[in-house]
């Protein structure tokens, strides 16, 4: 029978899913980049909204966050996950206004106009059953796939607005928006890149070979060498793991110290992130920000007699404020720090911000 | 509804229940006011409403007060306008062709009268949903409170040390939702001089078992080293996305920022006004000091303001019930509002 086989296919890959993400998420190391999982995220959601029994909107929301809540509690730090699951739970909500034909689109954020003219408390409850919905929402998802690809291609196609020839220009670790960037720009300008290797995984190592590859004249330096190099840099590029939402950022460690020695010289803060690493979260929650790996990278377990004596750790992300960043560059264009408030409402529903 | 009237209603609510702010018993009141005017027209009604919000702010000079008959002026406007009283349809060109046509004054007066009639009912018919929007309006706003404090506790870390500013309802309704998580945190407040209005927020924090300290105003820059983060509340938060709040909250900012401490403000959504003051000087006279003090008082420069301006880039966040905010996305919730 085709019913209960596509349900257990579909649970099968759920699960296949969550032990993968939760696998793979160590450090910045040999993992899936922010893409993938994005992509992978939502064909998962693809399949969910075909496959699984639902019968209105309300339902296929209710399952929706049901399974989403699952998949960020097994990699919490993980946010594109979460973003994901928002963001075609937002898909749901318009496709299901626009099948009623309500012009509700528009009004769905809480506003002070709202609060004034509604006439009445009456929630959505999202009951009623279009036939065409599912097809809709598909249809949408497969666009929010479209958008998923074309991401990075869409950031370095504006990488020759921001570099001119001859610049000096610093990134940190490995971000692979950065590098389609730097060498989409590398075809027409010819300009330097000065890598700060981030340690402990040092993968400013592998950016710095692929980057020269390209024919670009690369340097690494240790992070302790940023502050001392940063006042012959014109510009510093560096990509993310998430957008917080207010317009700070969760980075590889490192990133801080280089924020602040670019603020103290002036120098531009851009950083290249695509619209799926923006997050409604704030930097608030203490246990859910950080995530540490095996110290084994900052000590190995060989040197046996100092291992009883000190703590070690192994913070994977740092918190860089919305001050010291100048600009950032995401798949639709170029947006202030104080702008990303605006984003935020367009592509999240303020009920979804907690799943 | 008279003046006398009108005040003793306010005063009422005031005393009735002194958890209120001060800006939805003014609505209440007015909204009382829309209930027993008599007016014909809806102009009439505005004419009679800004009066009565004079009224008003004659007897609370307070930022709140008048940010809440704004409010419920802009929501009179909103509120006929998709109610278009214009009577019934086609009768005024007829009117306009029976006075050319028809000299017979009877005729004419059968006519204005059915007329009139007809505006009076759509008339009433528009004042009573704006009754029962208005009551809709205030049910929603005495539950801002409760959003704001859902928003903010979780800010609040556990062992942390919060600064914050004289007496705010707002703020203290906060740190009973952090209590009441069972978070672990201490409290500094100001004792906020001229009214010693910090000591009755450490009462009430005290009556909550929260450890609090009172400290004097000029301790800000002292004690801030010891802090981990400031909460203020605001009486009225301006379209630049600063607040005015009671006088010695804008030194607490830049001394925070000087610190580097995050500053966060918490206010509800009807406390925003249509104010830009670019500093100090620009915020009106009438919001500076007490009514009393503005009726009687000659010579206003021998007066000490009440409040004061704190510009939005001292600022980290805002919590409204319309969500959390940053500082520039408060005048765009004005303008979707006003605009």
């Amino acid at each position: 029978m085709p019913g209960p086989d596509k349900e257990t296919d579909l649970t099968e890959r759920i699960e296949a899913f969550l032990s993968d993400l939760k696998r793979g998420g160590s450090g910045t190391g040999p993992l899936r980049g922010s893409a993938e999982t994005a992509r992978e995220t939502t064909a998962l959601l693809r399949r969910i909204t075909a496959q699984a029994r639902w019968s209105s909107a309300g339902d296929l929301m209710e399952i929706i966050r049901k399974e989403g809540r699952r998949i960020t509690a097994a990699q919490p730090s993980e946010t594109t996950v979460g973003n994901m699951i928002r963001r075609v739970l937002k898909i749901v909500r318009e496709e299901y206004a626009r099948s009623r034909g309500s012009s509700e689109e528009t009004d769905q954020q809480e506003s002070l106009h709202k609060l004034l003219t509604s006439g009445g408390l009456s929630e959505e409850n999202f009951r009623q059953h279009f036939a065409t919905l599912k097809a809709n929402v598909i249809e949408a998802i497969n666009e929010l796939l479209t958008e998923l690809e074309g991401t990075t291609d869409n950031i370095a196609m504006q990488a020759l607005e921001h570099i001119h020839s001859n610049e000096v220009i610093m990134t940190i670790g490995r971000s692979r928006t950065v590098e389609a960037f730097l060498k989409d720009a590398a075809r027409k300008r010819k300009f330097h890149v000065i890598v700060a290797e981030c340690a402990p995984f040092c993968q400013g190592h592998e950016m710095a070979t692929s980057l020269s590859k390209a024919g670009i004249e690369t340097t690494v330096i240790a992070d302790a060498a940023i502050f001392a190099v940063m006042s012959r840099v014109n510009k510093v590029i560096i990509g993310t793991q998430t957008v917080l939402a207010n317009g700070g950022l969760r980075a590889v460690n490192g990133t801080h110290t280089l924020a602040l020695a670019a603020k103290h010289h002036s120098t531009p803060l851009i950083v290249c992130a695509p619209m799926f690493k923006l997050s409604p979260q704030f930097p608030n929650e203490e246990d859910t920000f950080h995530k540490f790996v095996s110290p084994h990278e900052v000590l190995p377990f060989t040197e046996g007699e100092i291992l009883s004596k000190v703590n070690v750790h192994c913070p994977v992300f740092d918190y860089v404020p919305p001050e010291l960043i100048t600009l950032f560059i995401s798949n639709i264009g170029g947006h202030a720090p104080s702008y990303i408030y605006r984003l935020m409402s367009e592509l999240y529903h303020p009920e979804d911000h907690e799943l | 509804m008279n003046e006398e009237e009108l005040v003793e209603y306010f005063r009422a609510q005031m005393r009735k229940d002194p958890d209120m702010a001060s800006a939805v018993a003014a609505i209440r009141t007015l909204l009382e006011f829309l209930k027993r005017d008599k007016g014909e027209t809806i102009l009439g009604l505005r004419e009679s409403l800004t009066g009565a919000t004079d009224c008003l702010t004659g007897v609370d000079s307070s930022v709140a007060v008048s940010s809440g008959g704004e409010l419920f002026l802009r929501f009179i406007s909103l509120t006929s306008l998709e109610h278009q009283v214009s009577g019934l349809p086609g009768t005024r060109p007829f009117l306009l062709h029976s006075w050319t046509r028809s000299s017979s004054r009877e005729i004419l007066g059968v006519k204005l009268v059915t007329f009139v009639n007809s505006v009076r009912q759509d008339l009433s018919r528009c004042k009573k949903v704006m009754e029962e929007r208005g009551e809709l309006f205030l049910e929603k706003i005495s539950m801002s409170r409760a959003k704001v404090a859902k928003l903010c506790h979780t800010f609040i870390k556990d062992g942390a040390k919060i600064l914050t500013h004289s007496y705010s309802r707002v703020v203290l309704r906060v740190l009973e939702k952090a209590a009441a998580e069972k978070k672990r945190f201490s409290v500094y407040v100001t004792e906020s001089q001229p009214d010693s209005a910090g000591r009755q927020m450490a009462d009430a924090l005290r009556k909550l078992n929260v450890p609090v300290t009172v400290v004097l105003d000029a301790a800000v820059g002292y004690v801030l080293e010891k802090v981990d983060l400031v909460i203020v509340g605001a009486e009225g938060v301006v379209e630049s996305g600063g607040i005015i709040n009671k006088i010695g909250t804008y030194q607490m900012a830049v001394c925070s920022k000087a610190h580097n401490k995050p500053f966060y403000v918490v206010a509800e959504s009807f406390k925003f006004v249509r104010l830009y003051p670019l500093n100090q000087q620009d915020v009106p006279d009438k919001f500076k000091y007490k009514a009393d003090t503005l009726k009687t008082v000659k010579n206003l420069s021998e007066e000490h303001p009440m409040i004061d301006y704190t510009p939005p880039s001292l600022i980290t966040l805002l919590f409204t019930d319309l969500g959390v905010l940053t500082p520039s996305a408060v005048s765009d919730e004005l303008i979707k509002l006003y605009l």
